[in-house]
């Protein structure tokens, strides 16, 4: 059954946090809610969390309304972005907290406390440090007791407000396989609120991306990465670039060129957006094949080399990504000429409501090249 | 003077910066030495150039031992309401949005600007024979002006944001994290007060009590409108000290003297507690 979250509508003065946001999330779901600060992803976490009331719409779980339950009986575990741990209070003392402040009738023995407690910390292999104070504890380590404190409730829906927004970038890799095991190993219905797309793609089950208080796609990372449905979540996730681009009739025109596109009834287009992702601008493998490209800069980054680079006589600089390899290969780059191909472009139409009707992923032929099929065209299932 | 030396002291160690160093704390501790320990010193040696014997006896009299009863009286009754007062004001700046607030917090801050004498009046307008509840406290037997209510009104009036404002700034500053993760482990609103806002703030609510147990002891404006100065019986030690000096000046010394005791006794048990605890004093996480 899991949670229904339907027509959630919240409004602060003039500005729309959540505008109708519907989505269901599975017993034991892993969820990404990812969006840029403003999009209301931190609203509707507060709302399924019992810290705020929406205006409208409702949140059922397991057909059961939850809304109509306070905060404190909700039985739901939040990790705050800065964790929000007791300083006061031991390691122990944060983590048996949910657990002493319970009515005398329903509270463990103490015994019980200690016991739950212990195998919490072991879990978050924190053993050795029940007597210490938070300010005594690195931010992953503070991270890890939050999360055991909000466990500690057994909670039936755990959520993650920024999970590692705190962190810096090594501890923050580390904590995310950790924490991807530590959620299989429980299977508790987790939600988690993140702006990091990396983040989201790489933990989550399935990705929803917000913004402006509205859904913009519910996915799999690598259908919301691969198949954007807006232009939105291209350029957030996809890192999605703005063409110049047009379509006329049955055909995509850019820089010149006319490609055919399947499937595309112009006359639900009121506007057009085309986009490019930065790894799917290639060198051309053949000297003088192409689009030309000016080289505005080259930066070299862990394995991969990300190049500005202005195309044809478009204005805005295009960044392009490739792999070491496939730079190298292309040996043209001895000055700042050379020549790329666009190995795939998304087509977005959108209606009058700026309401994305049609899209399609055209991959442009090598029109010149003596390979009809470059080396590096993906095939798409 | 410490907090001006290690401002000075961030800059880097010029022979400029050494110099300013020296004048802005030698001026500091002359300007403090000057209007501060001088006649404070002063006020105890005037008190005991006719011995202890004397001093003693001053101190003695039934007058102004219950005077010294009365002012602690009032000091026990208004500063848990100012505490209570203070911790709910701050809670409610802090937590909730509503209606009003920058109203609420001018109006917390009002007895800072308004006159001692001016409160006094005000309470005699209210609560004197001829103000607006006067025939009906008076028809209902209660006393409030000229009595130990009346003291304890202006007392608590004039004290009113002592703890208020110590507290509001820490809390707004905390913000409510906290507290909110308390409220979805399961905490009531009082498990939540108790112990996860009160161990937070409780050096900022001690201080705050501290201050205004001694402004509440020392408080003379509005308590001398209120008070009808009735010897041994509605005469506070501000008051005692005030009518003594208009007749026997050795003794009003004495009793200043038990007066600045008092509330040096009050600050000192600050320090105390600041020095053994210093380092959770400032400590917000």
């Amino acid at each position: 059954m899991g949670i229904e979250i339907s027509r959630l509508r919240r409004r602060f003065g003039t500005f729309l946090a959540l505008d109708d946001v519907s989505l269901s999330i599975g017993d034991g779901e892993f969820v990404a809610v990812l969006g840029p600060s403003g999009s209301g992803k931190s609203s509707l976490l507060r709302i399924l969390a019992g810290l705020d009331q929406p205006d409208a719409g409702s949140v059922l779980r397991d057909g059961r309304d939850l809304l109509a339950l306070d905060a404190r009986r909700r039985g739901v575990g939040l990790v705050f972005q800065h964790y929000a741990l007791f300083p006061h209070m031991t390691v122990a003392q944060n983590v048996a907290f949910g657990l002493r402040v319970r009515p005398w009738r329903v509270r463990p023995k103490a015994q019980a406390i200690k016991a739950t407690v212990e195998d919490l910390l072991r879990r978050v292999e924190l053993e050795g440090f029940v007597d210490r104070y938070p300010s005594q504890l690195s931010g992953g380590q503070r991270q890890r007791v939050a999360l055991a404190r909000a466990l500690a409730i057994e909670p039936r829906l755990l959520l993650l407000d920024e999970p590692f927004g705190a962190l810096d970038a090594q501890v923050r890799v580390n904590l995310r396989g950790w924490l991807r095991e530590f959620h299989r190993s429980l299977g508790i219905t987790t939600l988690f609120v993140t702006h990091d797309q990396d983040e989201a793609l790489e933990m989550a089950d399935r990705v929803v991306v917000m913004n402006r208080g509205r859904i913009e796609q519910i996915g799999a990372p690598e259908q919301v990465y691969r198949q954007p449905a807006t232009p939105f979540v291209s350029r957030f996730i996809a890192r999605g670039q703005r063409l110049p681009g047009e379509v006329r009739g049955q055909h995509l025109h850019l820089f010149g060129h006319a490609w055919r596109i399947e499937n595309f009834a112009a006359a639900d287009a009121h506007e057009v957006a085309v986009h490019v992702r930065p790894e799917d601008i290639v060198p051309a493998p053949v000297p003088g094949d192409g689009l030309t490209a000016q080289l505005l800069n080259l930066r070299h980054v862990a394995g991969s080399v990300r190049a500005s680079l202005r195309v044809e006589s478009w204005d805005e600089p295009l960044e392009a990504e490739w792999s070491e390899r496939d730079w190298a290969r292309c040996a043209s780059a001895a000055d700042d000429r050379l020549h790329v191909h666009l190995q795939a472009v998304t087509v977005f139409a959108m209606d009058r409501d700026g309401r994305v009707r049609l899209r399609s992923i055209v991959y442009p032929p090598y029109a010149n090249s003596s390979i009809a099929v470059g080396p590096w065209r993906r095939i798409e299932a | 003077m410490a907090a001006v030396a290690a401002v000075v002291s961030i800059g880097q160690p010029a022979r400029t910066t050494h110099v300013a160093r020296v004048v802005l704390v030698l001026g500091a501790l002359v300007v403090l030495g000057w209007l501060m320990v001088l006649p404070l010193l002063a006020i105890f040696a005037e008190a005991l150039q006719h011995g202890l014997a004397f001093y003693l006896h001053a101190i003695r009299e039934p007058d102004t031992l219950g005077a010294v009863r009365l002012t602690l009286t009032v000091a026990a009754i208004a500063v848990p309401l100012n505490m209570v007062f203070g911790l709910a004001a701050a809670w409610s700046m802090a937590y909730f949005e509503f209606r009003g607030k920058a109203w609420l917090g001018a109006l917390i801050d009002l007895p800072f600007s308004i006159s001692p004498v001016v409160c006094g009046m005000m309470l005699i307008l209210v609560y004197g024979k001829n103000g607006w509840l006067g025939s009906w406290l008076e028809a209902h037997g209660l006393q409030v002006i000229f009595a130990l209510p009346g003291l304890v009104l202006a007392t608590v009036l004039v004290t009113l944001p002592y703890v208020a404002r110590e507290l509001i700034p820490l809390m707004q500053a905390q913000g409510s994290d906290q507290e909110e993760a308390a409220l979805t482990l399961g905490a009531s609103g009082w498990q939540i007060f108790f112990r996860v806002t009160l161990p937070r703030v409780r050096w900022a609510l001690l201080q705050g009590v501290l201050l205004c147990n001694a402004r509440a002891m020392g408080e003379f404006g509005a308590v001398y409108v209120v008070s009808g100065h009735l010897r041994g019986i509605t005469n506070t030690l501000p008051l005692q000290v005030d009518q003594l000096s208009q007749e026997n000046f050795s003794a009003a010394f004495a009793v200043a003297s038990l007066l600045a005791l008092l509330t040096v006794f009050t600050l000192a048990i600050k320090r105390l507690v600041k020095w053994r605890h210093g380092g959770e004093w400032n400590a917000n996480d």
